[in-house]
């Protein structure tokens, strides 16, 4: 109830506030649902989730190989310096990736996963070091060498929160894939189309636009929650 | 006097010393746990280390445990065997448990790690569920139980893991009076399902662990001296004070208990 009032008001605010140059609620429903109907705008999209999926999944098993490693005193200081490339920026990288890889997906998606696996290695790794010293010890009690303490304390224990890291840098990477793509527009993408759309400053489609990436975002947000909590119940008593 | 025979050394604490820096936490700490033979019964031992808060009985306990290494001495069980993490059963005074499993797979996997319950894992723990009352619990996880209920399990879960050797930290912390008559029970339970089996009781709390120990050993400074060390060890059994219900009203247990707070 207090969610409808708010998104009325802000409607409301919107409507009224927009001038000719912001467009009108109204206007950007429209060209929502006009958008919808293109075959255009699904196939961008599909390009879009799938290197999203793809970049995802390349980098959670970099993460997960070099966070699991991370308790080896060699890859430790690879993992710290896995955390500190979140300060590199993507725009100055191009070239040398253009070089190093063969076409633009593999570009887009190299750039993907160089740009959302330090904040995939921050999230664990901060993960790994919050671990209550007393699991360590009860499976010591139990009698379990460094391998099993490993596999359950880090490996099954923190299953979820791996989980959980993988839905809030969703965001990340949904936020990344349209910069990319407006790197290398070679194959579309919902990032192509923004920056289309915005060079013909048909600004109703771009927030049109952005409202499908905010609501696609929120859906995978959701989606990823409700998998997380059907994978582990145990998180619902936490 | 209860008719009964000490003989073979369990467990023995040789010159345990710890020290950080220059504190020194533990200093020359001996002490022996005999196994206790009464005649017509299993019979346990259940033995107290009483301390203040503070003077470093958590370090004796992880020392004892095998998760500590101390700064000198050794701790020795079953004849000359050096005690190392796994050996004894450990309850923590949280009761920790894996969060992710559910109590019957934190069971299971402490039974798996017991080769005498080799394909018998399933009946062992339905059997001890049974006798501890959680049975209707087992498809459960830790959040979702009481922490009577957690300290079970966890109590459980070293048993099946073939520990004859419990160690207790703190068990009767924060609960009420009648859980803590519900634990004592629970205790005494234990230390008589099994002739090896033996609870060494890490607790401030003087009256509780007394009322259940056969022996009670006194963690504290000497005067002008750095670090604890065992200061008296109180046989229970020889003033006629274990294994009695209601023990706590008796005169000599009130003196008993008097004498170990003037102790600390």
């Amino acid at each position: 109830m207090l969610i409808a009032i708010q998104v009325a008001i802000t409607l409301l605010v919107w409507q009224t506030a927009s001038n000719g140059l912001i467009p009108k609620p109204g206007n950007v429903a429209a060209a929502f649902t006009r958008l919808l109907a293109t075959k255009q705008f699904w196939d961008n999209m599909l390009v879009s989730l799938g290197l999203t999926l793809k970049a995802m999944l390349y980098s959670i098993i970099i993460t997960l190989v070099f966070a699991y490693l991370s308790v080896l005193p060699f890859f430790k200081s690879i993992a710290q310096f896995m955390v500190k490339c979140r300060y590199l920026t993507l725009t100055g990288l191009i070239f040398i990736f253009t070089l190093l890889t063969r076409n633009g997906s593999e570009l887009k998606l190299s750039l993907l996963v160089f740009g959302i696996v330090p904040f995939f290695v921050t999230s664990f790794l901060s993960v790994i070091t919050s671990i209550n010293k007393q699991e360590y010890d009860l499976c010591k009690t139990l009698g379990y060498n460094n391998w099993q303490t490993l596999y359950e304390v880090i490996i099954v224990g923190k299953a979820d929160q791996v989980f959980e890291i993988l839905r809030q840098n969703f965001a990340i990477s949904w936020l990344m894939i349209t910069m990319v793509e407006g790197l290398s527009m070679s194959e579309g993408g919902i990032g192509t189309l923004l920056i289309k759309y915005n060079k013909y400053n048909d600004i109703t489609v771009v927030v049109a636009l952005q409202m499908v990436i905010f609501l696609t975002g929120l859906c995978f947000d959701w989606l990823l929650g409700s998998i997380r909590k059907w994978l582990f119940p145990y998180t619902k008593y936490k | 006097m209860t008719v009964c025979t000490k003989t073979t050394t369990l467990l023995q604490a040789e010159n345990i010393g710890l020290q950080y820096d220059d504190k020194i936490i533990l200093r020359d700490i001996n002490f022996c746990i005999r196994d206790i033979h009464r005649p017509g019964m299993q019979q346990g031992q259940v033995v107290s280390l009483i301390g203040r808060s503070g003077i470093g009985k958590t370090q004796l306990f992880r020392i004892l445990s095998g998760l500590q290494q101390p700064t000198n001495g050794n701790v020795f069980i079953n004849g000359r065997q050096q005690v190392k993490a796994g050996d004894m059963g450990v309850i923590f005074q949280n009761y920790y448990l894996f969060e992710w499993r559910t109590i019957y797979q934190s069971l299971m996997m402490s039974a798996k790690q017991n080769q005498l319950l080799k394909g018998e894992e399933k009946q062992y723990i339905e059997k001890y569920a049974a006798d501890f009352h959680l049975k209707e619990h087992l498809q459960k996880y830790p959040q979702q139980l009481s922490g009577g209920q957690r300290q079970r399990v966890s109590i459980i879960q070293q048993l099946l893991k073939g520990s004859k050797f419990l160690l207790l930290d703190e068990p009767f912390s924060g609960l009420d009076v009648c859980m803590l008559d519900k634990v004592s029970d629970l205790l005494l339970q234990v230390s008589t399902s099994d002739e090896q089996n033996t609870l060494i009781i890490v607790s401030h709390d003087i009256s509780t662990a007394v009322a259940i120990s056969d022996t009670v050993f006194i963690l504290g400074n000497e005067e002008g001296q750095p670090g604890a060390i065992i200061k008296r060890e109180i046989d229970l059994i020889e003033r006629d004070l274990a294994w009695q219900r209601d023990i706590k009203s008796n005169p000599a247990f009130i003196k008993t208990v008097e004498e170990i707070k003037s102790c600390l």
